[in-house]
């Protein structure tokens, strides 16, 4: 553990880097302490992505999931701002699913509803058949744990300091 | 004495007759041979047979951990050697270092209990022993499947053509001994390839690989084919399909191992359902526990200070150190939200779900909560008590 906590390249500091990044460009502009319900909602959902985004960015391209989260969090962006692209996301995401449909049927016949279940957790799972998608799972937990962790140090520390 | 030269007689002439029917395989095997060859000239007092056949090897301990060929020549020779110097004794004295741990340990020890073999003479016997061991081990093979991605278990067939040859589960450093009933006569001499899990042509290989007949020259690759060769277990079906399915399955179940590890509280869990209900639970705890730590930035943030980030990201990452002055600091600052350890376990099932119109009450309990849920995995290594002592504590607790 200790060996991971001081290597400069592990999932933790990689995380960690780009996660305060976006924090501080997050709270930059709000000097003004808006405390009314609907900035602390807006402020929770940029800091739920930005701990998302900053995660699949530090596992790069080399999981289905994360690439996966890659993809949702563009297309989610695009789509707000331009309505032509929200059609083609869409067509997308109904390839992806239909095609995950049929790997659900192919493969998934031992254990369907729970692997469906686990599809539906895991980003990407959708077009995964079982084998994969348990590799796939056991990374995410793994990246999971590293990303809760790291957002409540970060909080513990915000806290402290303020 | 001269049953034992008989027999000796009769391995040299397999061995002999294997190398002239393996003129096409690689020049790995007839390299192989020869030191048994050598070797089995001074065998001499003990009574072996000399069935040897490759076996796979596996790092043994992870099971997605990279398999190596078959290591050169001075190994195997070491292993005759050791053979050499094995009186042989009871089958059921080498029966039992087989079962799974022993085979563990000893696979890193290059013990000479890791060999099967024949001590008695004879065709025949020398097989249906090996069918009885086999048989035994079945009950342990998938204990020792588990620890190979492929467990790739052969066939031996009692059939009174085939040549002598002695089952030696090779060990050198890396490899585990995984088909320890392995001895077959006539065939087969699986070898697993690096980095052949993924490979779906390993499946169609595979069952080309189980109709052929019995020349093992074909049944040995190239080498650089990856791929896994599949051999029906013994009372089996041999279809393509099922070869397939099993494969399928070793494989799920592998992995299904390792997210037990992964997930708190399932050491004694067996069965797929329950296991993929745990990691369900578990992935969905996660991810909300995720979205409440965010929550919870968000509420405390607008005082955070461009000049931390150094000191956040020394302290994220040096936890140790970092925990204690945080833990410290913590409830030693922070007056509006006032820390009261001992409100909790009861109020928390009462309140909602991170409702934004009410951060402040629902924050500073569920706080203290998870403050004493760190503290209790600091003591510990502090990941791990995050993720798994945390999760799993606060399951019985509250809901979130």
């Amino acid at each position: 553990m200790d060996l991971q906590n001081l290597n400069p390249s592990s999932l933790k500091s990689r995380f960690t880097a780009r996660f305060l990044r976006a924090l501080t460009e997050i709270n930059a502009p709000k000097t003004i302490s808006s405390s009314s319900p609907r900035e602390i909602f807006q402020r929770y959902r940029r800091i739920k992505v930005a701990a998302d985004k900053s995660m699949a960015y530090s596992v790069r391209s080399r999981r289905i999931w994360s690439r996966a989260t890659l993809w949702r969090l563009r297309t989610r962006s695009r789509s707000r701002r331009l309505v032509s692209f929200g059609r083609r996301a869409s067509v997308k995401t109904r390839t992806t699913a239909s095609h995950g449909k049929e790997n659900k049927e192919h493969h998934g016949a031992v254990l369907g509803v729970q692997a469906e279940e686990l599809r539906e957790l895991v980003p990407g799972g959708e077009a995964m058949d079982l084998c994969n998608l348990l590799d796939e799972t056991a990374h995410y937990i793994k990246c999971l744990t590293t990303q809760g962790f790291c957002v409540y140090m970060g909080g513990l520390l915000c806290e402290g300091c303020c | 004495m001269t049953s034992e030269n008989d027999d000796m007689g009769l391995a040299m002439s397999s061995i002999s007759m294997f190398n002239k029917s393996s003129n096409t395989s690689d020049s790995f095997f007839s390299s192989c041979w020869d030191p048994i060859v050598s070797q089995s000239g001074s065998l001499g007092g003990s009574s072996m047979a000399s069935h040897y056949h490759l076996v796979m090897e596996n790092q043994g301990i992870s099971g997605t951990s990279h398999v190596s060929h078959y290591q050169s020549d001075p190994s195997f020779v070491e292993l005759v050697s050791k053979l050499t110097g094995f009186d042989g004794g009871n089958l059921s004295q080498m029966v039992g270092p087989f079962s799974l741990p022993q085979c563990n340990q000893v696979a890193n020890r290059r013990c000479p209990p890791n060999f099967t073999l024949n001590t008695e003479g004879g065709n025949e016997r020398g097989s249906t022993n090996s069918l009885r061991f086999l048989d035994e081990h079945r009950i342990s093979k998938e204990a020792l499947v588990g620890t190979s991605p492929n467990g790739k278990i052969r066939k031996c067939a009692p059939e009174s053509g085939s040549p002598l040859r002695s089952c030696k589960n090779g060990d050198e450093e890396p490899v585990m001994d995984l088909s320890s009933e392995g001895c077959d006569g006539p065939r087969e001499q699986a070898r697993k390839k690096p980095e052949t899990e993924q490979n779906t042509g390993a499946n169609s290989r595979g069952k080309q690989a189980v109709k052929q007949d019995k020349d093992s020259s074909q049944s040995e690759e190239a080498p650089k084919e990856n791929y896994i060769h599949v051999r029906a277990r013994r009372g089996q079906a041999t279809n393509s399909h099922s070869l397939a399915e099993r494969v399928r399955r070793e494989k799920i179940s592998e992995r299904m191992r390792l997210l037990q590890e992964l997930v708190p509280g399932c050491n004694k869990i067996t069965g797929k359902a329950v296991m993929l209900d745990e990691i369900i639970n578990y992935v969905q705890s996660l991810q909300q526990q995720v979205e409440f730590l965010s929550m919870k930035l968000a509420t405390v943030n607008p005082e955070i200070n461009l000049d931390l980030d150094r000191i956040l990201s020394k302290d994220i990452l040096h936890q140790r150190s970092g925990s204690a002055a945080v833990l410290g600091l913590g409830p030693g600052s922070n007056s509006p939200y006032g820390f009261s350890p001992s409100t909790f376990p009861g109020t928390i099932s009462g309140i909602p779900n991170k409702n934004p119109q009410f951060p402040p009450l629902p924050q500073t309990v569920l706080e203290n909560e998870l403050l004493n849920l760190f503290q209790m995995g600091f003591s510990g290594s502090t990941m791990d008590g995050f993720g798994l002592n945390g999760i799993h504590r606060s399951k019985q607790s509250y809901i979130f």
